[in-house]
């Protein structure tokens, strides 16, 4: 026999079920996007600089590069890709690294200034 | 009766063992050779600390006296970057000793001694130096001083061991050389030649030493390069050409002390960014020693190194 009441509650599930669910699947796009955009304004806080390294040659090599670079004012944070020779140098929102300081911090490590690029616009 | 075989010791094994460990001091400041220095360079301001354990052994005794010794040591070296070019080094070591001989009336005996030994200061020099992405070329001079802190008057139960098998030699002795490295990413080669003026303290003098080494280190892992900054895999292969004097005794030299070695030593290195750990085996494949001077049989290296 046919339970309306029964029938109603079974009814009733799925439609909660459609409520809560995508509210779930949505959550972690959110959060992703949130963590993204945070990280994202994070990185574009401050500029970007490639130091080109000449004979940079071994991962123990490349901490003495990255303390003497990152010991720089308002260096935020140094990246080495040692294949390429090039350590990556991000700098504090408003703060700018010009050549001569990183030609000084690349002598100070042992190692030689090969290039060094500034981000688009900083003018340099 | 049993000071007289420790006299002959003194004159052969046991003056050997401290010419060796003394001179093959490892210094090396970056990812680097482990029985010599490199050219590679500590940055100013940086320090790097490498610790290295050494185990020895000697046994092949071609005397009556039938001298197995053993040797096991802590050396530690602090190096610090005055400038790009120019790094200072104190190198410490630490040496437990052991030898067991017969004596000229059949006794079977132990002699042991342990202790700081001589403390090394040296700077080194980068004076020569040209890179290109991914590789570098630099020759280093370097020159420096053997302190006499350790002992030199230590005594067992049997009484005072005589001078060379102190921990200390007593003298002040200078050494120099020059080191030069090519680096890539994939291998790197160093080759060393340094001379120790060994100086005469209480009537003993060991005799000067000059050291001819050489080492290929090859990447094993990881074959292909990415972005940031890998771990390498380092296998390493190493020669060590050593030629000593005599020793002299009350101005006269000593016929059991001296002559020419050669080591071929194969070992692994895992190089990061912050750490190194490595090891190696010293194999003696040619020994030219003087009268009844002991030989090697193996020494194995292994150790640390971290930067700060």
């Amino acid at each position: 026999m046919a339970n309306p009441t029964i029938g109603r509650a079974a009814e009733s599930r799925p439609s909660r079920k459609r409520r809560v669910q995508p509210m779930r699947k949505m959550l972690p796009p959110v959060l992703l996007a949130l963590a993204l955009t945070v990280a994202t304004a994070a990185h574009t806080a401050g500029s970007a600089y490639k130091v080109h390294v000449a004979g940079l040659a071994c991962p123990f090599c490349a901490y003495g590069i990255e303390k003497s670079l990152g010991a720089i004012d308002g260096v935020a944070r140094v990246e080495t890709h040692i294949e390429d020779g090039v350590v990556i140098v991000e700098m504090a929102e408003g703060a700018t690294l010009d050549r001569a300081k990183a030609a000084q911090a690349v002598k100070d490590a042992g190692f030689t200034l090969d290039g060094f690029e500034a981000p688009a616009g900083s003018g340099q | 009766m049993q000071i007289a075989p420790l006299s002959f010791l003194a004159r052969s094994a046991l003056g050997l063992t401290l010419l060796v460990l003394t001179a093959s001091l490892p210094t090396g400041a970056t990812a680097a050779p482990q029985t010599f220095n490199t050219a590679l360079p500590v940055a100013r301001g940086e320090f790097m600390l490498r610790q290295q354990f050494l185990y020895r052994k000697a046994e092949d005794d071609p005397s009556a006296a039938d001298r197995d010794m053993e040797v096991l040591g802590g050396i530690s070296v602090l190096g610090y970057g005055a400038t790009g070019d120019l790094a200072l080094f104190g190198v410490v070591p630490f040496l437990d000793k052991s030898l067991d001989l017969t004596t000229s009336g059949g006794a079977r005996v132990t002699r042991d001694t342990s202790g700081l030994g001589d403390i090394r200061l040296f700077g080194r020099y980068t004076a020569f130096r040209a890179d290109a992405k991914g590789r570098t070329f630099r020759i280093a001079p370097f020159v420096g001083i053997e302190l006499p802190t350790g002992d030199d008057d230590d005594a067992d139960s049997l009484g005072r061991l005589p001078a060379l098998p102190q921990p200390g030699s007593g003298s002040w002795d200078p050494f120099f050389g020059v080191v030069a490295t090519w680096q890539t990413l994939q291998y790197q080669i160093d080759a060393q030649a340094s001379y120790k003026l060994n100086t005469e303290a209480n009537g003993f003098e060991f005799g000067d030493e000059l050291r001819l080494d050489a080492s290929l280190q090859y990447r094993l892992w990881p074959r292909e390069l990415g972005a940031g900054v890998p771990g390498f895999l380092y296998g390493v292969l190493e020669g060590n050409f050593v030629h000593r004097a005599k020793n002299r005794i009350g101005g006269a030299d000593d016929p059991d002390s001296g002559g020419e070695q050669l080591f071929i030593s194969p070992g692994l290195q895992y190089v990061t960014k912050r750490w190194v750990a490595e090891a190696i085996v010293q194999l003696p494949v040619a020994q030219n020693l003087n009268g009844a001077a002991l030989e090697d049989d193996v020494i194995v290296r292994a150790g640390f190194r971290v930067n700060f």
